[in-house]
């Protein structure tokens, strides 16, 4: 369990690095996906418990001593897998504009707001 | 207080009558002695008077590229505010109102009879209005943040043990901290926040070496370069009132005396105002020629502001 | 009763998928539909006034029926508290106004309907943010707020620089988003709950490092929405490429909500203002961020991009009235968020108008306008003096307040630092007067160029909007104390009272939050206003005789302000000659000198630092995030 708490904070760390160092348009929405990904892994790893079943009622297979996992975690990541999607999309479709108009997908040159 | 006393305050005593009378005292004198200090005979008291006069009775032009509207209300807008101001100021412990935070309240009235002289120059449309009102701009920025340092420390020192907040922006309560322990000025710890006000005030007013804002020799008056006529006139007369305001705000602050005899205690005032503008205004006037406009910013925000600074955190640190 | 703040929140929303199908085809029948779903949300705000405000009742809502159990919430709910209210107003007044300038103002732009729909999307997503009582949803809320926002930065993709600001946004923003929803799950790992009244109640005794850090992310979650100070050039960017009615829902609007979160998260979710440090992290990040902000704002050249800095500045002031934690000071801090709204609004509309007219938003080329535009100048000048906080606007009011606050706790507490705060504010309003001065000489006074003679005043739909704006900044700066007791000291004392706030929406106990206590010291002397507008009115009379009297003007000439191409230097010749009538207006950026001269070091450190790279603003980002994180965890 510990394991999956220091990946998902690796995760994230990683995101933000890559976000940081590199100069690429699409590097960076790489970047924010590996976020994210991050934030689900850490969202799941929090409700999960081991040994535990999933948390619908299926006839014959509870019985005294079963764990359910937790279910709104689950819930939370499916929300904001999809909210990473949508800003995916978004910030790609913002990466093509750019290009057409910018001619480059170097960040340092796409500076025309500064100051 | 009947409606009559009101009135009688407001247009009599301590208001614009009195003020008026004051202000022209003390803008007399100060042109007289200058004169005096440079060898020249000088004009006569009543010369500020005279001019006022004068620019009424001329024509006003409006230039061309004016925006009539604003450019002939911000004089009268700024003449008015400083008459407001004078108001507050208490004289012989008498003052139409003592609201309880008049401190503040001066510092934006005079915030705004400054803005009136830029919005006025910046409607006049004059490129030489507006090197003019950029520099007064600057002055402004330069004397705010001591003049603030200056009445927090003193707001410090009277407020402390006495009101509930320990600080005290009113100068009903800083005058009756100082009848009862003496003058502001007599504690050493604010010796140098007296001294940073006293340089605070002829910025502030735009009396001579400071007055980049007006400037002849370089940008023709700059920011009354279009006025003319009764316009000219009232910010003329504004520039007066200021020097009385900013002389008797010194005294409220730091040389409040009371005798208890009235007319004594207007006579101290008017005494002291005098003193004040004399070394404040008069003197640097006529001993200094003009700073330029990054001088001015840097002294007042390094030695000024130190001296405000250093008088703040005394006070703040009871001594 | 019950049911309305969830059927505001959905009218929003249902207007946007409405108007995306029926507005296709006409835009008039679009925009009706966008005008009933503003009306009807803002009628139902104001619905829920009477009995939130005047009978202190805390409307909840279970969706789904899904009432809390044994006092533990299973639910989602909404919680409209006094405070929930407050911000709630704000917005609603905030998009009806943008909504109707926005009929006229974006009238020239192809594929409005999906302008109106991502419109309605926003302010659907504000509402339910501030409305809810669900953390998670706040953050859902959040993610709905930033994506339209982002799309509507960039609806204008042709102008320059537009995409640029919108990605810039998305990027940094994604930053504040994760860190809410890292925090968010942190909450849900300790307590096992995200519904906000059942965190308010266990939160306080639960406190350990899982909790610290929660709190950690989740401050600076919503301190990237209120663009805070490292945080900042993504407003500015965002801002001056924006449509104006956009820039007024970012400033006015997304950044309340940032402030909206920093209230909720310090004074009930985890109740911990009360501490220093907490306190001093909050007025920290408020006092850097106005002072900072309103010397970039010295800087610029561009109308919008300055007004950008300049609304961040004053998001400043209420963050640090926010965190001093008294209720006096959470007060000044609401006042101000409202007067924020309505004059940086105000301010936005008035430079959307110049844009529309002119095309130009650059201070180095407008100038002359008040004669074209003398409308659009005195709501200029209104708006110019409430954010200055020159009396009696609503700006001196709230600022006012905000001084007394500062000096109260300075003096209650004996603390330097809130001194130092109080001084910082009164420099950054003399600076902000100072800025605007620039705008109002380089804008609408002083010259103007031979292509702008034609300008013409904008179109009386656009003015009204405003015109609205300016009414409320006066009467806002006019009454402040009925206002506060109608509206600041309910809401505040709703923020104040944390076990209220949890008890009603868990059903624990009915008793209202009551309001919130405090005296202002008279900066408000109506008398003295009083007299100062008789003794103006007389001046007036005496102005409008005299130059009845003297009708000189204009000496028979016409109007000759040629601007050929001048060699090198030429502007200078009139200060020589004193005789040509060329242009020679001191353009907008020249204005200053001696200010800017003597802090060069400074300036240029903040116009480099301002680089315009999007990875040099995530890493400011995440240099902060790790910078609170290591504040919490070493003094909390």
């Amino acid at each position: 369990m510990t394991f999956n708490y220091i990946a998902a904070f690796f995760f994230i760390v990683l995101g933000f690095y890559c976000m940081i160092t590199r100069h690429n348009l699409f590097k960076i929405v790489i970047g924010m996906s590996v976020v994210d990904y991050g934030t689900n892994l850490l969202i799941v790893s929090i409700g999960a418990t081991n040994g535990g079943t999933a948390p619908i009622y299926t006839p014959g297979e509870i019985h005294p001593g079963t764990v359910f996992v937790d279910p709104i975690p689950m819930a939370l990541t499916l929300t904001s897998i999809v909210i990473g999607a949508c800003i995916t999309a978004m910030a790609l479709s913002l990466v093509i504009k750019l290009y057409e108009r910018y001619g480059t997908l170097d960040t340092r040159e796409i500076r025309r707001l500064h100051g | 207080m009947s409606v009559l006393t009101i009135l009688g305050k407001v247009l009599i005593f301590p208001g614009l009558l009195f003020t008026l009378l004051a202000a022209l005292w003390l803008a007399g004198l100060d042109r007289k002695l200058v004169a005096r200090m440079q060898r020249r005979v000088g004009p006569p008291l009543l010369q500020p008077w005279y001019d006022y006069l004068k620019c009424c009775g001329k024509e006003t032009i409006i230039p061309r590229k004016a925006n009539r509207t604003v450019f002939l209300a911000a004089p009268a807008l700024g003449l008015a505010s400083i008459f407001v101001t004078a108001m507050l100021i208490p004289v012989g412990g008498v003052s139409i109102f003592s609201g309880s935070a008049d401190l503040v309240v001066i510092l934006y009235l005079l915030t705004f009879a400054s803005v009136m002289l830029i919005i006025g120059s910046a409607a006049s449309g004059s490129p030489f209005a507006g090197v003019g009102l950029s520099r007064e701009m600057v002055a402004m920025i330069s004397y705010e943040l001591p003049f603030v340092l200056v009445m927090l420390a003193v707001g410090r020192a009277a407020g402390d043990g006495f009101c509930l907040a320990g600080v005290t922006f009113s100068l009903a309560d800083l005058c009756a901290w100082q009848s009862a322990n003496g003058p502001m000025i007599f504690r050493w710890s604010l010796l140098p926040a007296a001294i940073a006000m006293l340089f605070i005030i002829p910025c502030e007013v735009g009396q001579q070496p400071f007055d980049i804002d007006e400037a002849e020799t370089e940008i023709c008056e700059g920011v009354l370069a279009e006025y003319s006529g009764r316009p000219l006139g009232q910010f003329k007369m504004m520039h007066v009132i200021k020097m009385y305001v900013m002389s008797s705000l010194f005294c409220a602050m730091f040389l409040h005396i009371e005798t208890g005899f009235l007319l004594a205690d207007v006579v101290i005032h008017l005494v002291l105002c005098t003193l004040v503008c004399f070394v404040s205004m008069s003197l640097p006037h006529a001993i200094t020629a003009r700073f330029k406009v990054e001088q001015i910013f840097r002294f007042y925000w390094t030695t000024v502001t130190a001296l405000a600074a250093v008088s703040l955190i005394l006070v703040w640190c009871g001594v | 009763m019950e049911n309305l703040p969830i059927l505001a929140i959905m009218t929003l929303f249902m207007g946007a998928f409405l108007n995306s199908l029926l507005g296709r085809r006409s835009r008039k029948v679009g925009n009706t539909v966008v005008f009933i779903a503003m009306a009807l949300a803002l009628g139902m705000m104001l619905a829920l006034i009477r009995p939130v405000f005047f009978e202190g009742r805390t409307i909840c809502y279970w969706m789904g029926g899904w009432a809390p159990d044994a006092g533990w919430a299973y639910g989602i709910g909404l919680e409209v508290d006094a405070l929930s209210l407050f911000f709630g107003l704000i917005v609603t007044i905030a998009v009806m106004v943008s909504g109707v300038y926005s009929f006229t103002y974006m009238a020239r732009d192809d594929s409005q309907v999906n302008f109106y729909t991502l419109f309605l999307m926003l302010s659907g997503a504000v509402l339910g943010l501030v409305l809810s009582g669900d953390l998670f949803n706040v953050y859902v809320m959040v993610e709905i707020m930033t994506f339209s926002a982002v799309a509507l930065t960039a609806f204008r993709n042709d102008y320059d620089g537009a995409l640029e600001g919108a990605f810039k946004y998305l990027v940094v923003g994604s930053i504040g988003s994760t860190s809410l929803l890292v925090g968010t799950i942190l909450v849900y790992a300790n307590l096992h709950t995200l519904n906000m009244a059942q965190i308010a109640q266990l939160a306080p005794s639960h406190m350990n490092a899982t909790m610290v850090t929660a709190f950690a992310f989740l401050f600076v979650g919503f301190a990237t929405k209120a663009f805070l100070f490292p945080f900042q050039p993504l407003a500015a960017d965002a801002h001056a490429v924006a449509p104006a009615s956009i820039s007024l829902m970012i400033s006015g609007v997304l950044t309340k909500c940032g402030v909206y979160g920093i209230i909720r998260l310090t004074y009930d979710l985890f109740q911990n203002i009360s501490e220093s440090t907490v306190s001093y992290l909050v007025t920290g990040f408020g006092m850097v961020t106005m002072f900072i902000c309103v010397t970039m704002a010295f800087n610029q050249h561009n109308f919008k991009r300055l007004l950008a800095f300049h609304s961040i500045s004053q998001v400043g002031y209420v963050i640090t009235a926010v965190g001093l934690g008294t209720p006096l000071g959470l007060s000044a801090g609401l006042y101000h968020a409202i007067n924020h709204t309505l004059f940086k609004g105000l301010l936005f509309l008035v430079a959307g108008a110049v844009q529309h007219e002119t095309g130009s938003l650059d201070l180095d080329d407008l100038g002359g306008l008040s004669k074209n535009m003398p409308r659009t100048t005195a709501l200029f000048l209104i708006g110019a003096a409430s954010i200055s906080g020159l009396p009696p606007f609503n700006g001196f009011a709230s600022k006012w307040m905000i001084y007394q606050a500062l000096f109260e706790k300075a003096g209650s507490t004996g603390n330097f630092f809130y001194i130092l705060a109080c001084v910082v504010a009164l420099l950054t309003s003399v600076l902000t007067l100072a800025s605007f001065i620039k705008v109002t000489q380089s804008v609408f006074f002083g010259q103007r160029r031979a292509k702008y003679a034609d300008v013409k005043e904008c179109p009386a739909a656009m003015r009204l909007p405003m015109w609205i704006l300016a009414i409320f900044c006066v009467v806002l700066g006019l009454f402040p104390e009925q206002f506060g007791n109608w509206f600041l000291r309910p809401a505040a004392g709703a923020a104040l009272n944390a076990e209220a706030y949890a008890a009603q929406m868990l059903g624990g106990s009915t008793a209202a939050a009551g309001a919130a206590e405090y005296t202002l010291i008279g900066a408000w002397q109506p008398i003295v206003w009083l007299l100062l507008l008789v003794l103006v009115c007389c001046a007036m009379t005496i102005v409008a005789v005299s130059g009845r009297r003297s009708e000189p003007e204009p000496l028979a000439e016409p109007d000759v302000e040629d601007e050929q191409v001048l060699p090198e230097n030429a502007k200078y010749e009139p200060f020589f000659s004193g005789e040509e009538s060329h242009y020679s207006q001191v353009g907008g950026s020249d204005l200053f000198w001696g200010f800017k001269e003597n802090l060069k070091k400074y300036f240029s450190f903040w116009h480099d630092w301002h680089s315009g790279i999007v990875n040099d603003y995530a890493l400011y980002g995440v240099l902060c995030l790790a910078a609170v994180l290591c504040y919490c965890a070493v003094f909390l």
